[in-house]
């Protein structure tokens, strides 16, 4: 044994130590960084060769300490949970966003919705019954039916602005995809080389994970590791990311490059090496919530208005009908609309105060029994109570589902800090010990020196 | 949920979603207060929406009812004065024609002075046939003119009902047609007070004691017709009472579905600001202390 093999061991605890400490120093460093793991040093004792060299044998007591490993603190199952739950997460905080706009425009129950000109359109008919021979009742059940109209427009017409906006959001969210994919793509690639060349890949994981799971946020996608550290990333199944290779996702259907809806449903494809394939539906994420509501939920509010808006033109322009105006002529149509488009297209068709058909009789009197019965149509009323009833409850289902996830999501990311989290406490015990391990090495080797001047400047001294 | 380790950003984090999980409270609740209301959209809850907005239209609807029997009262009340009047004129026509058939006092000369106020008589009675509301004839039905009868009696008017609904379903009639209250055209009051006027002026007994029953049945026919009045006037003004009666009921349950319970409300933000106060102060605590603290 050497007698300077202390000196060694003394050098490799100065050595392990330094790194100790600079491993707690990176953490305190990045305590508030989005995405980072707190690292951590493991030490091990150097000991004799495992295999003794032929005629010779081992007789020291340990060489020491050295660095085994730095680890990232990350579980890969929690991993995988977080971005699950994130992906549904973003999928429930899209709608909600979305629909709380839509309900805000709907405006009921209140004294200015499409309700209250229902009301009012219906009180102008009883007031014209009451005063056939006004022209000022009649101008009021044209200037009411012209409010009610545009009630109705003005409802389509949100809801049209709204699906725009979702369509421009797809394309937004589906170039992001895109660039986060390829994104990962590099990194992967970059994981490989560094884990060849045996360099710490750890902040090219903190990047992959943090990829990974935007990636899940836009799309659900889920991801699967790789031998070489790299994460390949399928969405409902079709890969989007192998390895240094990235897919490009794409709108397959449904929309037109300019934001326009083309009338088909919505589909989506990714192209990669080996060529297109199509996405099953079933997406979550931001992309699959507004898909959802942009082939669900928004078509189904819309045809329920345009029902609305056919209901009432139908059954107000077939009692009209029945009645003559103010010349004795047979009623004409109240309400005109496009049939592709009925709650978009309504308007009030007849302008001069003197076609409304307020009698029953013709002959020009001042009868005013149609204008009774016009007043007693109701089932367009219900109809649209229905139509918000509905509406209403969808909207309180999905914040109620969004409240639960939020909870759920936040559990989990409670779990992932829990273990990947740097907490400062932590650290400066780490480092206090690294400091105290540190002045204790040092003194040995105070202490080997001297005993070394003892041995080779004070040997053979007597005095 | 076991804790292991607690990091400083697990309690940052948890602060944060606590506070404004208790901030998100308070502004829902701060909404109710300020505008009153806690169904300020249908998600706030979708059956209680529905609620109010049929509440609302039946409303709407039960006022208008109002309206509409309040207008027909008017109408009633018209008919009603017009018949009243028209009640005493024939009385006095019926008076003049007992003086007149009284022949040891009734010279020509007096029997032309009752003729005389008999022809007034009977320009009274067209013009309270004519008595209009808003514009219309009472007694003239749907006619778009302004006048039931003309200056010789005969009516002008269109036949027809003036309804007024005053309940989903139930309708009252407002107007009385000319013919129905003063008799049709050919054998009316006009037309007997004309022959009265006529048998004066030449002296005619018989014709007088004729004209005498004829009017007697015409004061009977007016005061029929008045009962009739009178009682549709009561049923409008039933439906009157019951409009505004339900209008009181209807506007209570509206606000009970619709509008915030103010003390609830405002022991409820008392509370949240509790909380939200006391979790302001546990992350001032809690965020504080930090190893650092204790080290030299």
């Amino acid at each position: 044994m050497s007698t300077f093999a202390s000196l060694n061991t003394a050098l490799s605890a100065l050595r392990y130590n330094r790194v100790a400490m600079d491993v707690a120093s990176g953490n305190i460093a990045n305590v508030a960084t989005d995405g980072y793991a707190r690292r951590r040093v493991n030490a091990e004792s150097v000991g004799g060769p495992d295999h003794a060299a032929m005629w010779s044998r081992y007789v020291g007591a340990g060489d020491g300490v050295a660095v085994a490993s730095i680890d990232r603190m990350v579980d890969p199952l929690l991993d995988i949970r977080a971005r699950r739950e994130h992906g549904n997460q973003a999928y429930l905080d899209v709608r909600q966003s979305a629909l709380e706009r839509v309900e805000a425009g709907i405006g009921e129950p209140g004294d200015s919705g499409v309700a209250a000109a229902m009301a009012e359109f219906r009180t102008a008919w009883h007031d014209l019954a009451n005063n056939p021979g006004s022209d000022a009742a009649r101008a009021q059940v044209l200037g009411r039916a012209a409010t009610l109209a545009d009630a109705l427009r003005i409802q389509a017409r949100n809801i049209d602005t709204e699906a725009g906006d979702q369509r421009l959001r797809i394309q937004a969210n589906v170039a992001e995809v895109n660039t986060v994919a390829a994104d990962l793509a590099a990194t992967n690639k970059s994981i490989a080389i560094a884990n060849l060349n045996g360099t710490d890949a750890g902040v090219l994981l903190d990047k992959r994970d943090q990829l990974a799971l935007r990636l899940s946020e836009l799309t659900g996608a889920s991801a699967t590791a790789r031998p070489d550290g790299g994460f390949d990333v399928s969405v409902n199944g079709v890969p989007l990311v192998a390895g240094s290779q990235a897919g490009i996702l794409s709108v397959a259907s449904g929309i037109n490059p300019d934001g326009t809806s083309d009338g088909l449903p919505i589909t989506y494809a990714i192209t990669d090496g080996a060529g297109t394939t199509a996405l099953p539906s079933g997406m979550t994420g931001e992309i699959g919530g507004v898909t959802d509501l942009l082939t669900t939920t928004l078509p189904a509010y819309a045809s329920g208005l345009d029902a609305v808006a056919q209901e009432l033109a139908d059954q107000v322009n077939a009692q009209h009908a029945l009645g003559f105006d103010a010349a004795g002529n047979p009623g004409g149509v109240f309400f005109s609309y496009n049939p592709a488009d009925p709650a978009g297209s309504l308007a009030v068709a007849i302008t001069l105060p003197g076609e409304v058909a307020a009698s029953s009789v013709p002959g020009g009197g001042l009868d005013a029994g149609n204008a009774t019965a016009l007043a007693g149509l109701a089932g367009f009323e219900s109809s649209y109570q229905r139509l918000v009833n509905g509406f209403g409850t969808e909207v309180a289902s999905v914040k109620r589902l969004a409240a639960n996830q939020q909870v759920l999501t936040s559990q989990v990311d409670a779990s992932r800090e829990q273990l990947s989290g740097v907490s400062l406490d932590e650290e400066m015990v780490s480092m206090l010990a690294s400091q105290h391990a540190y002045e204790a090495a040092a003194r040995v080797m105070t202490t080997l020196d001297s005993v070394l001047d003892t041995l080779i400047n004070r040997t053979g001294l007597t005095r | 949920m076991a804790i292991q380790r607690v990091t400083q950003n697990m309690l940052s984090q948890r602060s944060l979603f606590s506070l404004q999980n208790g901030l998100g409270k308070m502004s829902r609740l701060q909404e109710q207060l300020s505008t009153g209301r806690v169904l300020n959209r249908p998600s706030d809850s979708p059956t209680d929406t529905t609620s109010a907005m049929r509440i609302r239209s039946t409303l709407a609807d039960v006022r208008q009812y109002g309206r509409n029997a309040n207008d027909g009262n008017g109408w009633l009340s018209q008919i009603d004065a017009a018949l009243t009047s028209a009640n005493d004129q024939v009385l006095r026509a019926r008076d003049l024609a007992l003086q007149g058939a009284n022949e040891g006092v009734a010279g020509p000369t007096a029997r032309e002075a009752l003729a005389a106020e008999v022809d007034q008589i009977r320009a009274g009675m067209i013009d309270t046939a004519n008595s209009s509301y808003l514009g219309r004839p009472v007694f003239g039905g749907v006619t778009a003119g302004a006048k039931a009868y003309d200056a010789t009696g005969t009516f002008v008017g269109t036949p027809g009902a003036v309804n007024r609904t005053v309940n989903v379903g139930s309708t009252i009639r407002v107007d009385v047609e000319g013919t129905t209250a003063f008799g049709p055209t050919g054998n009316s009051v006009f037309d007997h007070l004309d022959a009265l006027s006529v048998a004066l002026r030449a002296g005619n007994q018989a014709g007088i004691s004729a004209s005498i029953t004829a009017l007697n049945a015409d004061r009977d026919q007016i005061t029929t017709t008045q009962t009739e009045v009178g009682s549709r006037q009561l049923r409008v003004e039933k439906a009157i009472q019951a409009s505004q009666d339900e209008d009181l009921r209807l506007s209570s349950s509206l606000s009970e579905v619709e509008n915030a319970d103010l003390p609830k409300v405002i022991v409820d933000l008392q509370l949240q600001q509790t909380a939200y106060q006391a979790s302001l102060a546990a992350t001032a605590r809690v965020m504080q202390p930090s190893l650092l603290d204790f080290l030299r």
